[in-house]
């Protein structure tokens, strides 16, 4: 299945009135070259549940030009009270279809597009139709994968879960990340040394700002997991490093092995699977299972509804950055803890 | 204030033996356990505000499992709003928030029971009794006076309240309880922004200056005019120094239709009919020669130069009109683009003037096309006769407006942290609460008359003693109250204090007309109680935090704070009154636990 490659970037974008009046408030924010650039992007969202549903909210909000939901799950009474874009009778529907109509609605100016595919499914090509994926409940192959084929060609990758009070979000914005800043001008005085406070040169505005150009890199979602962590360095750091990350990695085996995440319903069965994928993640890489306490078990259950507000906000408007190419963008995991209610910005990998 | 969530696994870390002990005990409702999940569904929760934060805060609270929730707000909906206020779509335009909030929510929670009120949360209807339903308040407000108010209002019923605000990528979530923290009104909050009047009228170096000046202008040619809001040459500037000398140059220089201090400008207007060409060339051309006049103002600085109408029409048009791929907002036009809106603003509000009829006053609105084109206009104009470069529409009215940048993310952030702090304020009903007791607003009067603790204690143990004042309010905001402490030996038996004095008058008509200005110009900060049910107003969040990178528009001050007839606020500008401010050991460590500050 050939695919078009080129993908419009803002160039003759033209905003119209109607636009203008509904986005006023954010061009008032982020401007409307922002605007133009978000406009003229395609981003693929793949899984549907509690964060999946807010980062949809999120970036159709934003104006984004098209938005494919990607979900080959079907819904269930527990997915659906997860999330509010599905409505009550659709048990049994494919998940991203059943949300598509409501997602639609908050946003009539973005292409909203639905695809009951596995991602696992999807040719390497599939992929290269977007600016920007975003992939939530999917197994670290499949984001290793997608992350691989995608920075390489300037497609932004974003990865996000929520597990219960606990959820994270990494980004690999490629190589050679461009984006600009906003910086207030620096106003020089006048020549003369006498000049009290009111002069000022005529046509100079205080208020005026510049745009400053910067670049950063990104690495792999495979180098920010596979840290080695049995080097004096790295244990040094150890005091340092968020517990979270080491719950993603247990979280991300149980995946793997079990197809799916904890349950509520088989809470004991899964809750002593959990404790001995723990011992055997941090064990293979060299660590203390004191490191994450049991306590940590009965937390990492299903979805909390806040935490999927709170990281699907935050990855939302990391979209929004990579998307506008303006502000700097968080590097390279946000993690965020509903019980401390503290997030934290870190990075893994090489630097 | 933290408060650990009951686990199982709790019990079984606390006790060593059993630390390593099976998770088998805990019962999970999705990601909640039993009893908390329980707990949510019986309780009644409040939500003042169904803005941006507060629709998304009705769906985290009915997805968190919440059922019983009651949500307030005033407002109509604008088509500004739809970016971020996801439960409103463009057909919903002029309906009520709450109204249109509780059937979105409904659509995808229809077990949720959920009760609107489109109204004034400052309605007397809504009184101490009303809160006490509640085993949680949570504002998503957007003006400081409706804070301060439900402020009180929790502090009275003894019902813990969640404070919240965000503007463009900031925000801010802190809990309220009486008893443990301190309150909203405890830490005084930065007041709008002000001017000089010789600024404004004689010295402007800024464009907000001269935005200011505009909507002056417009309130006194077309609406209420006020002593505070003078648009004229300040002849009282302390910088100008008078030298008979001048007089004569002064006194050509003048309006050739009569002696510009002693008519004001609405009258003089009036006697020209409003006519566009004379006004501009009073305010552009003669008022600027007037002010040339005052040479000292001009040693160090640029001096303005004035505009005449006939000559600016015979420059070569300019590519003034271009319209490009540009938004017609976003265009910065020529000083002739200008005098021509300022033209055909001025005719238009005439018209709207007569139609109204004999000793009508028009009240400025940003959303108001000719009133915006209005101050667009002269502001530009003003901004062209001292040297700054001309801003387009739409920056014009961010400033002239007040406009507070807003996103649907931040909202999103913020209210899933206030679910958060939620859950652990209810949870805390589990916990033994600590007693502590933490003093909050020990000279505000009203806790004096419901039992507060300090009833036990002296004035002199919160550094008041004979010849000190107090700055204070009543419980409605009604009044501004100074009140001097004098000790007398002399009373009576068994009194123990007399009040000497008038009695306040509540301050006077200008309250009405001053809250529909400052609605109108979409100046929450201002405290005025936003009443306006048509809500033409700026319906952003605002954020309560005292920051200095709070952007400057949203301190912006541009309407009647400037005025003495003002009602002041807790300033706490006094050494007295900085004293009175106790608060315990306990605070301040803990505090900033509960707020995440967002980049």
């Amino acid at each position: 299945l050939a695919l078009a490659l080129s993908r419009p970037r803002g160039e003759d974008n033209i905003i119209s009135e109607e636009e203008a009046a509904q986005y006023d408030r954010q061009i008032r924010l982020w401007g409307l070259d922002a605007q133009k650039r978000l406009r003229g992007s395609r981003v693929l969202l793949v899984g549907l549940r509690g964060l999946g549903a807010e980062v949809a909210k999120n970036l159709i909000l934003a104006g984004v030009k098209g938005l494919t939901l990607l979900d080959h799950e079907q819904v269930t009474e527990e997915s659906r009270r997860a999330q509010f874009l599905i409505p009550v009778d659709a048990d049994g529907q494919n998940q991203a279809q059943a949300s598509l109509e409501r997602a639609q609605l908050l946003n009539p100016m973005v292409e909203v597009k639905v695809d009951t595919d596995a991602v696992e499914s999807k040719p390497d090509d599939f992929f290269f139709q977007f600016d920007a994926v975003c992939l939530t409940r999917c197994s670290k192959d499949l984001m290793v994968r997608v992350d691989q084929l995608c920075a390489s060609r300037n497609i932004k990758v974003f990865c996000g879960d929520v597990y219960g009070y606990h959820g994270y979000m990494f980004s690999d914005l490629g190589q050679e990340h461009h984006y600009v800043e906003e910086k207030p001008k620096v106003v020089k005085g006048s020549n003369e040394a006498n000049d009290g406070p009111e002069a000022k040169k005529g046509k100079v505005d205080p208020n005026e700002t510049t745009m400053v150009k910067k670049t950063i890199s990104f690495c792999s979602l495979k180098e920010a997991l596979e840290v080695d962590w049995t080097n004096e360095k790295a244990k040094s750091s150890l005091k340092r490093t968020p517990a979270d990350y080491f719950l993603l990695q247990v979280l991300l085996k149980f995946r793997t092995d079990k197809g799916r995440d904890p349950q509520p319903d088989s809470f004991a069965e899964d809750s002593q699977l959990f404790l001995q994928i723990r011992d055997d993640v941090l064990e293979t890489m060299g660590l203390s299972s004191e490191l994450l306490p049991n306590t940590f078990v009965s937390y990492c259950f299903s979805e909390m509804a806040p935490v999927c507000a709170v990281v699907g906000g935050v990855l939302g408007q990391e979209l929004v950055k990579a998307l506008s190419q303006r502000d700097a963008p968080h590097r390279n995991f946000f993690f965020f803890d509903g019980l401390k209610g503290s997030g934290v910005v870190d990075y893994f990998g090489s630097k | 204030m933290r408060t650990s969530l009951l686990s199982p696994l709790d019990q079984t870390a606390a006790c060593p033996r059993r630390r390593n002990a099976e998770p088998t005990m805990a019962q999970l409702v999705g990601p909640l356990r039993k009893e908390l999940a329980d707990s949510l569904s019986s309780c009644r929760v409040l939500v003042v505000g169904a803005g941006g934060i507060g629709c998304e805060l009705l769906k985290n609270l009915v997805l968190t499992g919440f059922k019983n929730i009651e949500v307030i707000d005033l407002d109509t909906i604008d088509v500004s709003n739809l970016n971020r206020q996801f439960l409103f779509q463009k057909k919903h335009v002029g309906k009520s928030k709450a109204q249109v909030a509780k059937e979105s929510v409904l659509r995808f929670c229809p077990s949720a029971n959920i009760t609107a009120y489109h109204d004034s949360i400052m309605n007397p209807d809504y009184n101490v009794e009303f809160f006490r339903n509640f085993q949680l308040v949570m504002n998503a407000l957007d003006n400081r006076a409706a804070r301060n108010h439900v402020n009180r209002m929790c502090l009275a019923a003894d019902i813990p309240l969640i404070e919240s605000g965000t503007a463009g990528y900031l925000g801010q979530v802190t809990v309220i309880k009486k008893g443990q923290t301190e309150c909203y009104e405890c830490q005084p909050k930065p007041t709008q922004k002000t001017f000089p009047g010789c600024t404004i009228r004689n010295t402007p170096s800024e464009p907000i200056h001269c935005i200011v000046w505009a909507k002056y202008l417009f309130n006194q040619l077309f609406g209420e005019e006020d002593a505070d809001q003078e648009v004229s040459p300040d002849t009282a500037d302390p910088e100008v120094a008078w030298n008979p000398a001048d007089a004569a140059a002064r006194a050509t220089a003048s309006n050739k239709d009569g002696d510009i201090k002693r008519v004001s400008t609405k009258e003089w207007a009036r006697s020209t009919g409003y006519d566009p060409v004379k006004l501009f060339n009073k305010l552009f051309k003669d008022d600027i020669m007037y002010l040339l006049t005052m040479d000292k103002l001009w040693k160090k600085r640029k001096a303005p130069l004035p505009l005449d109408w006939t000559e600016i029409h015979q420059l070569e048009s300019s590519q003034e009109e271009a319209f490009g791929t540009g938004l017609k907002d976003q265009q910065v036009l020529g000083v002739q683009g200008y005098a021509q809106l300022f033209h055909r603003s001025v005719e238009t509000l005439r018209s709207q003037l007569i139609e109204k009829g004999e000793g009508a006053e028009l009240v400025w609105d940003k959303d108001d096309p000719p009133a915006m084109d209005f101050v667009t206009a002269a502001a530009n104009l003003r901004m062209n006769v001292f040297s700054m470069n001309m801003k387009s529409r739409f920056d014009v009215k961010s400033m002239a407006g007040n406009i507070i940048p807003a996103i649907a993310t931040t909202n999103a952030v913020i209210a899933g942290l206030i679910v958060l702090e939620a859950l652990k304020t209810l949870n805390s009903d589990f916990d033994q609460c600590r007693t502590v007791n933490l003093q909050c607003c020990s000279f505000h009067a009203q806790h004096n008359f419901d039992g507060f603790p300090n009833n036990n204690k002296f004035l002199s143990d919160f550094g008041i003693r004979n010849g000190s004042r107090l700055q204070a309010d009543d419980f409605l905001q009604d009044y501004t109250l100074l009140v001097n402490l004098i000790h007398s030996e002399e009373l009576e038996k068994d009194v123990e204090f007399e009040v000497v004095g008038d009695a306040p008058d509540k301050a006077p008509v200008s309250s009405v007309p001053e809250e529909g200005k400052n609605i109108a110009n979409g100046n929450k900060d201002s405290a005025q109680p936003s009443t306006s049910s048509k809500a033409a107003a700026e319906d952003d969040d605002v954020l309560i935090v005292d920051s200095d990178e709070e952007p400057s528009s949203s301190t912006m001050e541009t309407s009647l704070e400037s005025s003495n007839r003002k009602r002041k606020h807790h300033d706490a500008d006094t050494d007295d009154a900085a004293s009175k401010r106790k608060r315990l050991d306990q605070q301040p460590a803990d505090d900033d636990e509960d707020i995440i500050a967002l980049d």
